[in-house]
């Protein structure tokens, strides 16, 4: 029992944080059931309003810092990165430690939201003045969570840069790593930079409430949009410290299943991480178009924000043709992982009309603005993320799961969500607004809100199923008939046992100049 | 936690946890308690037990690192890579401040007393000096000289003492004289900037008593003594900004 709680190897913090993230998916998944039992209906039927505020509160905020960012980063780098490069371990062992644990107060702390007689009722973003002036939330429990999880990304961040950096396997060039590993570096990059901006804004919010001071008092010389710029500065970025591990992972999934190289690594790599790196940092006011700025900075957002889809559409030109004349074999984690190919596609498309300041001026506030970024953050890389755990399941475990059920956990989960989100896609262009508790002012839209609620109950079974399927199977699955499974080429698999023990290699690899981690058989020239 | 060679038992280590705990209880619990529930009572046995499991944390910490001997060296290059983060923090406080600064109709607003520049002038003399002590020191320990290292540690940590008693002896200087946390924008951006450069102060204060303490019977690390310079200098050069922006602008 104390070598799990106080681990200070990376695989069993990796373990940590994915029990930690899936905690935090499954509160925040009942709480999203909730609300949408809640707007089945026309008129207020299950719960308060100010019950279904604090609901969306802790859905957004624990979906995004409990379960994404942890799970997609926290989760997947610890488990893979240190292997993937050859290390025994991180380069900080004990501070890796310190992290999954901060985590899990954070986590913690949250969840006290249910217990005290004043849970904060601020969504995820905390706006001021609401959340420093009218709201009598607990807003320090909301300040405390963004400071532990954020500070434990940060040393997250510190970590695996120098993992990176010092501890690939001799003979190890920069362009030989793993294209996961490069996602990872490009978010904790984002993680590093920008991750203090949002605790300065939320630090802010503190000494606004608490202390007295007036950064967000217009009557006192404050200004609110200080606060929507902080936040957003951060938050938008915080979608490719999501968006670039899935990526990852899925290249990974897709190369190896498909048992071909990845096409045009290069590019991916320094055109499409790089770029969404750099780019992601100057998009952020498209989430203020609304809320009042010069125009000559609407403008060049809307145009930042446009361009972004060049470096993002590299990586999918890379993921969809590494597939090409592949010899494709499709098991549970490749389902997820081709279905990721089109959320990736929808995701991205309705992004383009909310990229442009005019079309925001409609669809901003609306169901629409709701389920593109449900498309992007709650399928895309959820999705991705599910398809990694089945993935290296036999790699964890050393067992097997099982592929039947998990096809069936993937078809309920894949039917569920466009059912859901397809209907709020159509009423959210025809007005219907975000956050409403009661839409008595739009009955019409009761139908649509029903398919929604019959697509969310088919993903509650899907998951249901799918943790059913983790649970039993790494307790009692069949065992991996090998080490490699999958046969795929790289480090993980073909150079630790499954699944592996302390210091993971049982001999320290070493690499030669012309290894790749996708050393399959090339395509034929043609 | 060996390097290089194989492994046969799953390493842990309880202080990393323990510290953790402390964290949670010493910072949001106590924080929460104090402002949001009115008790003062919850408020200070959270922020004593918390303060106790983090000075135990540390303090585990810091021998098991200094047991294991490793000189690998990554720290100097994870402090660089955390002082990027550190320095964001400073950056989006003055972006802060220059907003509020820049769309204000009058600069200092109404109600700003007199803020002398005597004070600051000679907190930066104080402050540049406890870098250069630090660094008399490190000159020493690279020359084996572990009582002379000891000697400018402590200077270092009475300089940066000094420096701390100035920023009360100001804060309270100034309380009295009406201008506190929520007097105007310019109250806002004073106390916050100062005191967030402060805590960085007492921060730094703490890695070198945990330097200290192990130093005090003989043992210390060239990595986490390079380490804990590295970041006291950077903790004096955010100082330069800040006495540039809020005293002398
Ligand atoms: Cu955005």
């Amino acid at each position: 029992m104390k070598e799990w709680i106080f681990t200070t190897d990376h695989k069993r913090v990796g373990i940590l944080y994915l029990i930690g993230s899936m905690a935090a998916f499954a509160v925040a998944g009942l709480l999203a059931m909730a609300i949408r039992f809640e707007l089945t209906w026309v008129g207020p039927t299950l719960i308060e309003a100010d019950t279904y505020n604090v609901f969306l509160y802790f859905h957004g905020a624990a979906m995004i810092l409990g379960f994404l960012i942890p799970g997609l980063t926290g989760f997947m780098a610890n488990y893979l990165l240190p292997m993937m490069i050859g290390a025994h371990d991180v380069a900080f062992p004990r501070l890796n430690a310190l992290s999954v644990w901060l985590y899990w107060f954070g986590i913690v702390l949250a969840l006290l939201t249910f217990v005290v007689p004043d849970p904060p009722d601020i969504m995820w973003t905390g706006y001021a003045p609401y959340s420093t002036q009218y709201s009598s939330g607990n807003l320090s429990f909301y300040v405390f969570t963004v400071h532990l999880i954020g500070f434990s990304s940060l040393l997250g961040a510190v970590n695996f840069l120098c993992t990176v950096i010092y501890m690939r396997a001799p003979g190890m060039g920069w362009n030989q790593i793993n294209f996961f590993v490069w996602t990872i570096l490009g978010a904790f990059v984002i993680q590093l930079i920008f991750v203090p901006v949002l605790a300065t804004a939320v630090t802010l919010l503190l000494l606004d409430k608490y202390l007295g001071t007036s950064f967000f008092v217009p009557s006192a010389g404050g200004d609110v949009l200080l606060y929507e710029n902080l936040f957003w500065f951060y938050s938008h970025p915080a979608v490719y410290v999501i968006l670039l591990p899935a990526v990852g992972a899925l290249m990974e999934i897709i190369s190896t299943m498909s048992k071909n190289p990845i096409f045009n690594y290069r590019v991916a790599v320094y055109g499409g991480v790089w770029g969404v790196v750099l780019l992601g940092s100057d998009v952020w006011a498209h989430h203020l178009y609304t809320s009042g700025m010069v125009d000559w900075v609407r403008i060049g957002m809307m145009v930042t924000t446009l361009i972004i889809s060049v470096p993002v559409g590299l990586i999918t030109i890379s993921l969809v043709f590494t597939l090409y004349k592949g010899a494709i074999r499709f098991n549970t984690g490749m389902y997820y992982a081709a279905s990721c190919l089109y959320l990736i596609l929808i995701g991205g498309l309705t992004g383009i009309p909310l990229a442009m300041s005019s079309l925001t001026l409609h669809l901003g506030e609306t169901y629409f603005v709701m389920a593109h970024f449900h498309f992007i953050m709650g399928m895309l890389a959820t999705f991705a993320l599910f398809a990694s755990v089945y993935h290296w399941f036999p790699k964890m475990t050393g067992r097997m799961y099982n592929e039947k059920v998990g096809k069936a956990g993937f078809w309920l989960n894949f039917i569920g969500v466009n059912l859901t989100f397809y209907p709020l896609f159509i009423i959210g262009v025809e007005g219907m607004p975000r956050r409403y508790f009661d839409y008595e002012m739009f009955p019409q839209f009761q139908g649509s809100q029903q398919l929604a609620t019959v697509g969310a109950i088919l993903v509650a079974a899907g998951i249901a199923v799918m943790l059913i399927n983790w649970i039993y199977s790494a307790i009692s699955g069949e065992k991996a008939p090998n080490n490699n499974p999958w046969e795929s080429a790289s480090l993980e698999w073909t150079a630790t046992a499954s699944p592996p023990g302390p210091g993971n290699f049982p001999q320290p690899p070493e690499v030669s100049a012309d290894w790749t981690p996708y050393d399959y058989q090339p395509r034929t020239a043609s | 936690m060996t390097d290089g060679h194989t492994q046969h038992h799953w390493e842990y280590s309880m202080f990393p946890f323990i510290l953790a705990l402390g964290v949670f209880l010493g910072v949001p619990l106590a924080f929460a308690s104090f402002f949001q529930y009115g008790s003062g009572l919850a408020g200070a046995v959270f922020g004593l037990a918390g303060l106790l499991l983090i000075v135990i944390g540390i303090a585990g910490w810091t021998s098991e690192g200094l047991a294991e001997n490793s000189e690998n060296g990554y720290a100097l290059t994870g402090l660089p890579i955390f002082i990027v983060s550190e320095t964001m923090i400073f950056l989006s406080l003055f972006v802060s401040y220059w907003m509020l600064r820049l769309t204000a109709a009058q600069w200092p607003p109404e109600g700003t007393p007199h803020i002398g520049v005597g004070m600051p002038i000679f907190m930066t003399i104080v402050l540049v000096s406890s870098s250069i002590t630090y660094h008399f020191g490190e000159e020493k320990l690279d020359a084996g000289d572990n009582s002379g290292f000891k000697f400018w540690l402590q200077v270092s940590i009475g300089l940066g003492l000094l420096f701390l008693g100035c920023t009360l002896y100001e804060y309270n200087h100034l309380i009295h004289e009406g201008f506190t946390f929520g007097t105007n924008a310019k109250s806002t951006a004073f106390y916050a900037i100062t005191g967030f450069h402060a805590t960085h102060v007492l921060l730094g204060l703490g890695i070198f008593v945990s330097v200290l303490i192990p130093a005090l019977s003989g043992k210390t690390n060239r990595t986490f003594t390079g380490a804990a310079g590295l970041y006291w200098h950077f903790v004096d050069i955010v100082w330069f900004f800040v006495v540039s922006q809020i005293y002398f602008w």
